[in-house]
């Protein structure tokens, strides 16, 4: 695969996001995303990967556009493909920007659990986020939203419901469904079946497989539960404080993880009759403000070397489709 | 709506006497609009009759019959009441919906303009107020002064609940999803700050009838549209107490503590509603 196709629907060149606080005279800046590349192919689910405070959320906010100070964009680009119409997002005014939200760019987010408004009805909240993207006269859209609910397994009477008379999975549901309602070319989902039990994920997790099937949309989820990217994801990166260091096709990173984290990541999962206890890694994540030099994984790294304090490992291709940054794995040695 | 009301009737004492209490004093002032005697005619009764028929409560040394200036005078003090609490309301929800929401810059300037006000001593600015206006100074104007006075407090309530508000996902989705600034305050988040805003409205009536009742006692108001505290000043005036007419003095007084004593209630009792945690006991969830 080509490393920047064609046929990709999100295209992220170079991203650096920072945070910038400027409080009482004293500036401090924070990399939460830094040097970011990365592309998604129409109809695939991008999975991302990685452990808390790594970026993964300020990522996904960048490539949706919903960023507020103090998180600001430094350099690189965020573009999309929708129909032959390609948009670089961060080129856009805020009108043209409004039109893409939504009916384009969905956005399912961190905590999604609380979208809607405890105070409102379900159906308002159709009403105020969706109405105005679909451009139907409003009897059309509740037939609209209440085909499309029953898509998602839901009655239509869960319109006039509160949130809060609906149970934790339901709610999920409805989440999901008022971001696929216009039927978006790309979702941008952020941790959405975290806050469920396992079962209710499972059945919530192919049901987003299954809206994602039938509208022919592309994806990126993010979670740190790497047994949901297992079964949900067709490609896999992983970030390191701030960068991503690992990206293939699922199945292969799950069988051949080329850089020592995701080695780690891989290894701490739990299997079925296995009896060993699991080795923590040493030492903490970084800090953002102050990120070390070279590979910012290197001070717990056990295959670090002497490059990798010095010197940025930059992304390269060890197969078609899997690329890794880092000096080990290009050199050869088994991560 | 009706529902609530009916259980709060029915399940909440402090609400049902807060109704009863109120329900009789505005019985009082809608029977002003039958009264025969126009409000600011004075001797056309015999003065200093003591409460009997067809005087019920007595007739005072201006030759009023008690009992209608009485429903003149509370039926001006409870509108009074209730413009100063509507206007400051509207002024401290715009005020505090916009600064906790805008944040920053906005939030800032509109927050010392609001500390300015909460520390400001009213009652002087008040007195100040009178001498400068004197002849032109009348109940509307009035109003307006302590509307202008009185929505600081409120108004940096709201701030804290609108500055939770605005971190919550679904601002976040409302912003995503392009609703305005005007859509996302008045659609999303003025549900949630009017319970709080009905009970500081009852406070709100309660004080500036207070305020009013201590300023027209002391003549620092219009003397000629009968309030509760004009009726006061004018028993006052003509040394009612002393001269043995204590119907003129005691049943303005009675009737404007039970409207504070009605009112209080019924903030108590929504308190009670408002607070999610006695609600949802109520509600059997």
């Amino acid at each position: 695969m080509a490393p920047t196709g064609t046929q990709a629907v999100l295209t992220v060149e170079g991203l650096r996001a920072y945070y910038q606080v400027n409080t009482y005279g004293i500036e401090r800046e924070v990399r939460a995303v830094d040097d970011v590349s990365l592309h998604v192919n129409a109809n695939e689910i991008y999975g991302l990967a990685g452990e808390s405070s790594c970026g993964k959320t300020t990522l996904v906010k960048t490539i949706a556009a919903a960023i507020r100070p103090p998180l600001r964009v430094i350099a690189g680009s965020v573009s999309y493909r929708f129909g032959d119409r390609r948009v670089g997002l961060y080129d856009l005014d805020g009108k043209e920007l409004a039109e893409i939200r939504w009916k384009h760019l969905s956005y399912i987010m961190q905590g999604s659990m609380s979208v809607l408004n405890p105070l409102r009805r379900v159906r308002s909240s159709f009403v105020d986020f969706a109405f105005r993207h679909i451009g139907k006269p409003m009897p059309e859209f509740l037939s609209i939203v209440e085909t499309h609910l029953k898509r998602l397994h839901l009655e239509p009477s869960v319109l006039d419901a509160y949130p809060h008379e609906l149970s934790g999975g339901m709610r999920q549901r409805v989440t999901i469904a008022l971001a696929t309602v216009c039927r978006p070319d790309f979702i941008a989902a952020d941790e959405p079946t975290t806050a469920l039990d396992v079962v209710v994920q499972k059945s919530v997790l192919a049901m987003i497989r299954e809206t994602q099937r039938a509208m022919g949309a592309s994806m990126m989820f993010v979670t740190h539960d790497m047994a949901v990217h297992a079964n949900l994801s067709d490609r896999l990166g992983i970030m390191y404080a701030g960068r991503l260091v690992e990206e293939g096709l699922t199945g292969e990173v799950f069988r051949r993880p080329a850089h020592p984290y995701t080695a780690h990541l891989i290894a701490s999962l739990p299997r079925i009759g296995d009896t060993h206890s699991r080795e923590g890694l040493a030492g903490a994540p970084p800090n953002l403000a102050d990120p070390p030099t070279g590979c910012r994984f290197h001070s717990r790294c056990p295959l670090a070397m002497d490059a990798c304090k010095r010197d940025v490992p930059e992304m390269a291709w060890i197969s078609d489709t899997h690329r890794v940054a880092c000096f080990a794995a290009k050199t050869g040695a088994p991560a | 709506m009706l529902k609530i009301l009916r259980d709060l009737l029915r399940y909440n004492r402090e609400f049902a006497a807060g109704v009863a209490l109120l329900s009789f004093v505005v019985l009082v002032a809608a029977a002003s609009f039958f009264s025969p005697y126009p409000a600011a005619d004075s001797f056309v009764v015999p003065p200093d009759l003591p409460p009997s028929w067809p005087h019920v409560l007595g007739t005072n040394s201006r030759g009023q019959d008690v009992f209608w200036q009485l429903s003149f005078a509370i039926r001006n003090t409870l509108l009074f009441g209730f413009s100063v609490a509507i206007l400051s309301r509207i002024i401290s929800l715009v005020v505090g919906l916009v600064a906790g929401y805008a944040g920053g810059m906005v939030d800032r300037v509109l927050m010392s303009i609001n500390d300015s006000f909460i520390v400001i001593p009213l009652f002087p600015i008040l007195v100040l107020f009178y001498f400068v206006m004197r002849e032109r100074m009348s109940w509307a104007w009035l109003a307006l002064a302590m509307a202008a006075l009185g929505w600081a407090y409120d108004a940096r309530l709201i701030r804290s609940v609108a500055l939770s508000l605005r971190t919550r996902e679904f601002t976040q989705t409302s912003i995503f999803s392009g609703m305005s600034m005007r859509q996302i305050l008045v659609e999303e988040h003025l549900p949630y700050v009017l319970p709080i805003v009905f009970s500081t409205t009852m406070n709100n009536i309660n004080w500036s009838i207070g305020l009013e009742v201590t300023l027209s006692v002391l003549g620092f108001t219009n003397v000629d549209t009968p309030t509760i505290g004009m009726m006061i000043y004018w028993a006052n005036q003509h040394t009612a107490l002393v001269a043995g007419i204590w119907w003129w003095i005691a049943f303005p007084v009675a009737l404007v503590v039970m409207t504070f004593i009605g009112l209080f209630l019924l903030a108590v009792s929504m308190n009670e509603y408002i607070d999610p945690r006695s609600r949802l006991a109520r509600m059997g969830a």
